[in-house]
């Protein structure tokens, strides 16, 4: 037999298994409810073009079938407890239902009984999602660093790439922690993320062209650490920060990141300067966002005094942790002059609420800002009642966004470019391991029900056993290769000067 | 040709006597000239290989199955793809994929090790075939098994510290691949083939890394030799040195595919590294790196007919002479403290609440405990409900844990830590350093086992089931983590499981504050416990008294002794809290009056006799270490003996 033949055959079979939709069963027992599945995709209004949604059904059958039914036409999946979507037939019945929805019924053999599960919606939303995002991928860990990445994914598919592994090089030196990243404009030409220890620094790309900066100088108390690029200007808003670790002995919240001093700075990235916005006694500033027109700067901060000079600092953080909430704030920004002036509270959670307020986040249009709010602190991530609200910045009134949130922690809110979806980092699976939630954000200002960030393998987020931190929406796919990124880690950073000197 | 002369002469002798004399001489002589036979070919061969094996069975199943059982512990294997993905981050993912699968048998270590020595043989005699090596050669073959053997003994502590998740079938898988890459390239005759074989063999660089590497140099430098008489410039030098190029391209291109690798690992990705907190070890890495070059010589072997006269004594001589330095070498490499592996078994023992055998493991120490060792003896007691009976018959000293051969630094976070603080009801600390661990070396199943238990105590239902759900993907952990499942959500159970009951009263009675350990375990429980105290929960007001005792601190102790007291009205007061109550009544009357306490009488006359023994071996004039030690027999199994003499304790 010649090759030829052999292959024609494997390309056949291929075909067969591939195009292989099982039938729908004829004599089902009605079940008169939702088909427990995961990721929970039922009743979810998806993007005009995001990937398929595969799901597994969890009602413990030996095999499953589900029926997508959309404007136009039919489908049926089941591959054992699996639905998993064929990339072109899912491209099909999404464009075909745009607008509308596409409906689903799943039918699952229990105990030889076949079960039809009450059918259930997606509705697929007219707009459509950034190609990109991208997130740190981490253990949940608590002190220990090593195997960490930036990766950044495509939404319209699976295709997943590191743009930076901290592997490339974290056995030398004492290794390295990778921070936060950030772009400017949801463009990837400017963008940045920090490095701390070993090889430290802070990696900027700047119109393409990459620098590593050391940030910290002597009117600072740290490196960059939570960056905001301005929407139009070269200039970085970070947070600096001292920051601690505590752990929990029992409280399922097991870690609490506090910051003993914090402010903000400014880096001008054309000058390589850096310059003080805030620096205010007894407050602990951070968390910089900007409107998206670039003239106002928001942050959090909280007002903390010291009142014990006999421990130190880090020991009266502990002692006095549940006491630190942070408010929300806005300082306006002279984007030519590079002045901020009148800061002012636009959101008392702490007197008010007995809250704290973490991680804002202004819509593309400026209208409404996210935040996550939890009873108190500053790293909600670990904080199982941290959950996202929304200003309105034109009327002020907060509102929690009930469907996104969960029993769990919800935090680093974002938006899309177009206003349109709303992503978060959320806990809800397993109250340990982050993973990125969508939700649609209508034009009516709601949000929708948040979905999981669909994988091609639907058992993914439960094998994977590290976490999706700090999910941000890019336009566009990185640039720079992340072999460019490792080479120039190694290289000695530029040190940043104080712009007042 | 030489057989038929010695037929031809044979005959002609009985033929022609006046020639019987010559003949019977040149018969003698080449009787006495050593020739090695087909069967003795063979003999040679078949025994080298039963000698590996028996040295594979020895050093593996009876010396180590202890190590090999943990090995399998601290391993890692799912069927999902997300594993094999991640294996193939870096090049060589296939070989540590399939070597974590294998690694799953040494749950029966002497099942794992017949499988890993088959594997040894299986690559012994294919590089037999592959290189066309004389079967006289076998104990040069057995070279790379021996290594693999030695590689699999002499890690000592890095068992706790080794990245490569695969480790312990990794070079086997590697090296069995190798000598199969060999052997199909020797399959082809034509020049076409030979190209066509290189480039697919160069393409399983992504599975095998370094392992494709060497397969590609041992065929360059076989084809140098088998095709030196070769007329064609072509065969002679181009085909030979063809998979060199490749090991020079292949992993400078793979560089750029892969974020993960740096160039200085290209072309040894999948080579064990032996680094931690910037300590690196060269001694263990020595027997892979004699494993990779040793093949370069199956080439080169001599390929005569017949070994005979010095040839035939060489072969002898070189194959005693390996097998000797072979058993020397394995011998000294074994890693043998007793600490070491008593450890372990204690570990594994604790692991299964096999009280007794954890308590065994103590009465059989040739020396100092290490503070692990102590540590898990206290839990043995603690659950034995022991404590306060026997806690201070045990040796309670803390020898440090090391290599010996390597400056490693072991720290019991990194160890046992995890299992430590669980049964000690902190759940939180346990998962913690559970995670912090699989940072650096990935998770496995004993980190992913402790992470369910701490999940199930915790009432962190989906997170339980989801450490469950990856557990059950395994051959031998399957078991267990179906057998865990009806815990879930069911608290009921969880308080009256055997193993669970224990660590969810503690876990349930203790309060939650912001802490830390700064890394060092002991020292925590230390002072969380010796500064506790609870009415409501009695086995943690024991565990209270008992920190409070290894404190040998007073102030610490008399609160906790009266609330033990009051919370056993009608049982026995154990008696070493009788001896603490006792020595400090008595180093400190001001504090507590201790003349009214019903001290059993054998406290009083032990205390009485230990006075005496002291202060006479003080007079003598003997230092206080001395003293300690000649006062350790009959005084060693007291607090008293403990509170004066147990001291200077390095915890880590």
């Amino acid at each position: 037999m010649k090759i030829k033949n052999i292959l024609s055959i494997l390309a056949t079979a291929t075909f067969i298994v591939a195009c292989n939709h099982p039938s729908v069963p004829t004599n089902a027992e009605k079940e008169a409810r939702l088909p427990r599945i995961f990721p929970d995709y039922t009743e979810v209004t998806i993007p005009a073009n995001i990937c398929p949604l595969n799901f597994v059904v969890q009602e413990g059958a030996t095999e499953v079938v589900a029926k997508f039914s959309y404007p136009g036409g039919e489908m049926t999946y089941g591959d054992g407890q699996k639905v998993e979507i064929d990339d072109v037939d899912w491209e099909e019945m999404r464009k075909m239902a745009v607008g509308q929805s596409i409906d689903v019924e799943v039918f699952a053999k229990i105990n030889n009984t076949w079960k039809a599960f009450n059918p259930f919606k997606i509705h697929v939303a007219e707009d459509s999602i950034d190609e990109y995002i991208s997130y740190r991928v981490i253990q949940p860990s608590y002190v220990a660093y090593e195997k960490l990445s930036i990766n950044q994914r495509n939404l319209t598919n699976f295709e997943e790439r590191e743009i930076y592994n901290n592997m490339a090089i974290s056995t030398e030196t004492t290794g390295q922690c990778i921070n936060c990243h950030s772009y400017k404009n949801y463009k990837t030409d400017n963008m940045l993320f920090h490095m701390r220890q070993g090889y430290g620094g802070t990696m900027i790309v700047n119109n393409g062209e990459l620098k590593k900066i050391d940030l910290k100088i002597d009117e600072t108390i740290s490196a960059g650490v939570y960056p905001a690029w301005h929407p139009t200007k070269n200039v970085i808003a970070f947070s600096t920060n001292k920051t601690g670790q505590s752990f929990h002995t029992k409280d399922l919240n097991k870690i609490e990141v506090q910051d003993t001093e914090s402010d903000l700075i400014l880096y001008d990235v054309d000058k390589n300067e850096v310059s003080i916005i805030t620096e205010l006694e007894d407050e602990l500033e951070v968390f910089p966002t900007w409107s998206p027109d670039g003239k106002k700067l928001y942050f959090c901060s909280a007002k903390f005094e010291y009142k014990n000079d006999s421990v130190a600092k880090e020991t009266e953080m502990i002692l006095r942790y549940k006491e630190v909430k942070y408010d929300l704030y806005s300082v306006d920004f002279d984007p030519e002059a590079h002045q901020f002036s009148n800061v002012k509270m636009i959101y008392n959670a702490s007197d008010s609420l007995g809250q704290s307020v973490t991680l804002p986040r202004v819509s593309p249009d400026g209208r409404y800002l996210l935040f996550a709010q939890a009873e108190f602190g500053c790293f909600h991530v670990w904080h199982n009642d941290a959950d996202i609200y929304m200003m309105d910045l034109e009327t002020q009134n907060v509102q929690k966004l009930d469907n996104v949130n969960s029993a769990r922690s919800e935090s680093y809110p974002t938006w899309s470019s177009n206003g349109r979806w709303i992503m978060v980092a959320s806990r809800r699976d397993d109250g340990n391991y982050t993973r990125p939630y969508i939700a649609y954000f209508d034009k009516e200002g709601k949000a929708h029900k948040a979905f999981e960030l669909p994988q091609k393998d639907p058992n993914f987020y439960t094998f994977f056993l590290r976490s999706f931190n700090r999910p941000e929406f890019m336009i566009e796919p990185v640039s720079v290769s992340s072999k460019e990124f490792t080479k120039k880690a190694k290289e000695d950073a530029i040190k940043a000067k104080y712009a007042n000197q | 040709m030489n057989k038929n002369y010695n037929k031809k002469n044979e005959s002609a002798g009985k033929k022609t006597p006046s020639f019987a004399n010559h003949a019977s001489s040149k018969k003698e002589q080449e009787k006495k000239t050593l020739t090695i036979t087909p069967k003795a070919s063979w003999l040679i061969a078949l025994t080298t290989t039963l000698i590996v094996a028996i040295l594979g069975a020895f050093f593996l199943v009876e010396q180590n199955s202890d190590v090999l059982f943990m090995a399998q512990n601290r391993s890692f294997f799912t069927t999902n793809d997300v594993f094999i993905v991640e294996c193939m981050r870096v090049p060589g993912g296939l070989a540590n994929w399939i070597a974590s699968f294998l690694n799953q048998f040494f749950y029966h270590p002497a099942l794992g090790a017949a499988i890993m020595i088959g594997m040894w043989i299986a690559s012994m005699w294919l590089s037999k075939i592959a290189f066309k090596v004389k079967l006289e050669w076998m104990a040069i073959l057995a070279i790379p098994a021996v290594c693999l053997l030695v590689s699999m003994i002499d890690t000592g502590y890095w068992i706790y510290y080794i990245k490569q998740i695969g480790y312990w079938f990794y070079g086997t898988t590697g090296y069995l691949f190798a000598m199969i890459a060999v052997l199909v390239y020797f399959l082809f005759s034509k020049r076409t083939d030979y190209i066509l074989a290189t480039i697919f063999i160069a393409f399983t660089y992504p599975f095998f890394g370094w392992y494709t590497l060497l397969a590609l140099i041992y065929i360059s430098a076989a084809a140098l030799v088998r095709n030196s008489k070769e007329e064609a410039l072509a065969d002679r030098i181009l085909i030979p040195l063809l998979p060199l190029v490749f090991v020079g391209i292949v992993p400078l291109l793979s560089y750029f595919l892969y974020p993960e690798l740096r160039l200085k690992d290209a072309w040894i990705s999948g080579f064990p590294y032996f680094t931690s907190d910037q300590v690196v070890s060269y001694t263990p890495a020595i027997p892979f790196i004699i494993m990779a070059v040793t093949p370069l010589i199956f080439p080169f072997l001599p390929k005569q007919e017949v070994f005979k006269g010095k040839a035939a004594w060489t072969v002898y001589l070189t194959s005693a002479i390996i097998l000797v330095t072979s058993y020397v070498w394995i011998g000294k490499s074994n890693f043998q403290n007793h600490n070491y592996h008593a450890e372990i078994r204690m570990y594994c023992a604790a692991d299964e609440q096999e009280w007794d055998k954890v308590l065994e493991e103590m009465t059989r120490l040739p020396g100092d405990a290490s503070r692990q060792m102590v540590l898990l003896k206290n839990i043995a007691l603690f659950n034995k409900g022991e404590m306060g009976t026997k806690m201070f018959k045990y040796n309670n000293m803390g020898e440090a844990p090391s290599n010996g051969f390597d400056t490693l630094n072991i720290h019991m976070v990194q160890t046992a830590a995890p299992l430590i603080y669980y049964y000690h009801g902190k759940t939180n600390f346990a998962s913690r350093w559970c995670i912090e661990n699989s940072v650096e070396f990935g998770y496995n199943f004993n980190n992913l086992k402790i992470l369910a238990r701490c999940a199930i105590i915790n009432k962190e239902t989906d997170l339980a089931q989801k450490y469950l759900d990856v557990l059950k993907t395994s051959i031998y952990h399957k078991e267990w983590a179906e057998s865990m499942e009806p815990l879930i959500e069911n608290p009921q159970l969880i308080a009256e499981h055997k193993e669970y009951a224990s660590v969810y009263e503690l876990w349930s009675n203790m309060g939650s504050v912001l802490d830390g350990d700064n890394g060092l375990c002991e020292m925590y429980l230390l002072n969380y416990f010796s500064n506790t105290m609870n009415k409501d929960c009695k086995p943690l007001q024991e565990l209270t008294l008992n920190y409070a005792l290894v404190q040998k601190d007073i102030k610490l102790f008399w609160p906790r002794f009266f609330l033990y007291a009051q919370l056993h009205k009608d049982e026995p007061m154990p008696t070493h809290y009788q001896e603490a109550a006792y020595l400090y009544g008595h180093l400190e009357p001001q504090n507590v009056n201790i003349s009214q306490m019903p001290f059993d009488k054998n406290v009083i006359d032990r205390y009485n006799g230990f006075q005496q023994l002291s202060q006479s071996l003080l007079a003598s004039g003997m230092k206080t270490q001395e003293v300690g030690e000649a006062m350790k027999s009959s005084y060693g199994d007291t607090f008293y003996w403990f509170y004066f003499f147990c001291r200077d304790i390095r915890s880590y």
